[in-house]
């Protein structure tokens, strides 16, 4: 426990009052980050642990990152959105869920399970945005761990980024608020949900609730965040065809043109028992979306496995648009207004005028991480 | 998993945790009155958790001041009873008169 609590005690160095939340009586706060407006009271953290009263005032995390890494913006997985550009991705540490097959536990859970230990780097704003321009970054996203917790911080760093002509994105759970999203739609682009489930039960096993996260995904199409969603397809958790067609039926509600990616588990952090997930579940989770009629379905991260599920056709005359294996762009055919150059039909996302190819020599091994001008406090 | 309220509560019934519980899953909440017939605050010797609601989040175990909430991995073996006490009262919102009955007598 002892590297939890310096750990604790770096995080509680690294802070600033935070912005979203409102004064209770008894000195309480009442926070809004995220979806579970923890009613905290003096001397305790919310339930993600890195926001916490103090004396009646609510401290959010600032001026530092847990980890960075620089990858194709197809790897968030963000596929409307600059294809082939590279995507400059921070994290920072904490999470208001707790999902037991967490890909990114070492740094989601770093102040919940002593096993989990990542150190933060601190940061300015200026040092980072230069390090994401250094390496090519067209866009930055907050990532890795849970954003919407650090919302303060990331629309510092966001403010940056726009000036140096960054986009911005957000790679979250979705468990948002009016209040949080209110906040960060002036200084984020583009939004990636990951929809766990459409089972409230399923939900509450990772920490949270379905409620807020549906009501979240509908409030970001809305407000006109560029929206693609993801869900990672787990047997016996959540592939059975009814939560898939629920799921599906939901999104294509909200919107048809809603890109939706279904990717494959592994075995990871508490959650061994379930196989890896199969290409034929991945394809039959795919035919489901296109049964609901959403438009734009993606079987990802089991290249040249799932057929053309990877690839993006015009809904309209089904030509062949933007052909993928993986993360890597084969072909790119969109008219430089982002149309289908056959029918002339307009994909929704964001496009460049004209592919840019990737910059990166192998797209499945992006630049090699840089630190330059970062200082390590914890390792 | 759950959290599981156990003896320490009884008699004492402070209710921080109520007010903390993001998802309102600790029962009977003070004052409030119950049309599926289940006994209020006043009636019952402790709080309890919905085994089925909880989300696992430990924000009531701080605010205790009798350190009466438990992790079910974490929860002493003299007060194991109370993992099936907390079940017997609401699960999944829905009071559960049968088994409470059975609890009492």
């Amino acid at each position: 426990m002892a590297a939890m609590s310096s750990l604790q005690e770096i995080i509680h160095e690294n802070v600033r009052e935070g912005e979203l939340h409102e004064k209770l009586d008894r000195r309480w706060v009442r926070c809004f980050a995220c979806g579970h407006c923890c009613k905290i009271p003096d001397g305790q953290p919310g339930v993600c642990k890195v926001r916490y009263n103090q004396g009646g005032t609510l401290y959010v995390p600032w001026g530092y990152v847990g980890c960075i890494q620089c990858d194709p913006i197809e790897k968030k997985p963000f596929f409307h959105a600059y294809p082939g550009a590279l995507a400059y991705s921070f994290g920072m540490l904490g999470c208001d869920l707790h999902c037991a097959y967490c890909q990114n536990w070492v740094t989601s859970q770093a102040l919940r399970d002593p096993a989990a230990v990542a150190g933060p780097t601190r940061v300015s704003p200026a040092e980072l945005i230069l390090d994401a321009l250094q390496q090519g970054g067209r866009v930055i996203v907050s990532t890795y761990n849970e954003p919407l917790i650090t919302s303060e911080w990331a629309v510092a760093l966001f403010k940056e980024a726009r000036a140096a002509g960054l986009v911005t994105g957000f790679v979250s759970n979705g468990n948002g608020t009016p209040q949080v999203l209110e906040y960060l739609r002036p200084w984020v682009d583009l939004y990636k949900v990951d929809l766990k489930s459409f089972d409230d039960r399923h939900y509450r096993q990772l920490g949270g609730r379905l409620q807020p996260i549906r009501d979240s995904i509908q409030r970001l199409h809305e407000m006109g965040f560029w929206l693609e969603i993801v869900t990672l397809v787990i047997p016996g958790f959540n592939d059975s065809d009814d939560e898939l067609t629920q799921l599906a039926e939901f999104l294509a509600s909200v919107s048809p043109d809603i890109p939706w990616h279904v990717t494959a588990f592994h075995k990871d952090y508490k959650m061994m028992d379930p196989e890896n997930t199969r290409p034929e579940t991945l394809i039959r989770a795919a035919e489901i979306g296109k049964k609901a009629g959403l438009h734009y379905i993606y079987a990802g991260n089991l290249p040249g496995m799932v057929g053309d599920w990877e690839n993006t056709r015009c809904p309209n005359c089904q030509k062949l648009l933007i052909e993928r294996y993986g993360y890597l762009i084969t072909g790119y055919q969109l008219t430089p207004r982002g149309c289908c150059p056959a029918c002339g039909a307009c994909i929704p996302g964001r496009w460049d005028p004209a592919f840019r190819r990737q910059i990166t020599a192998d797209p499945f091994v992006p630049h090699a991480r840089s630190q330059s001008g970062l200082i390590v406090l914890h390792s | 998993m759950a959290y599981i309220i156990a003896e320490p509560c009884i008699g004492t019934k402070d209710t921080a945790c109520v007010d903390v519980c993001p998802v309102d899953c600790i029962h009977p909440a003070k004052g409030r009155t119950y049309d599926d017939g289940r006994p209020t605050f006043d009636e019952t010797p402790q709080l309890y958790i919905d085994p089925t609601e909880c989300i696992d989040c430990g924000a009531c175990v701080p605010v205790c001041p009798v350190t009466a909430i438990f992790p079910l991995e974490d929860l002493p073996e003299k007060w194991r009873a109370y993992t099936e006490i907390n079940a017997s009262y609401v699960v999944g919102g829905k009071f559960q008169p049968d088994r409470f009955q059975i609890r009492r007598n």
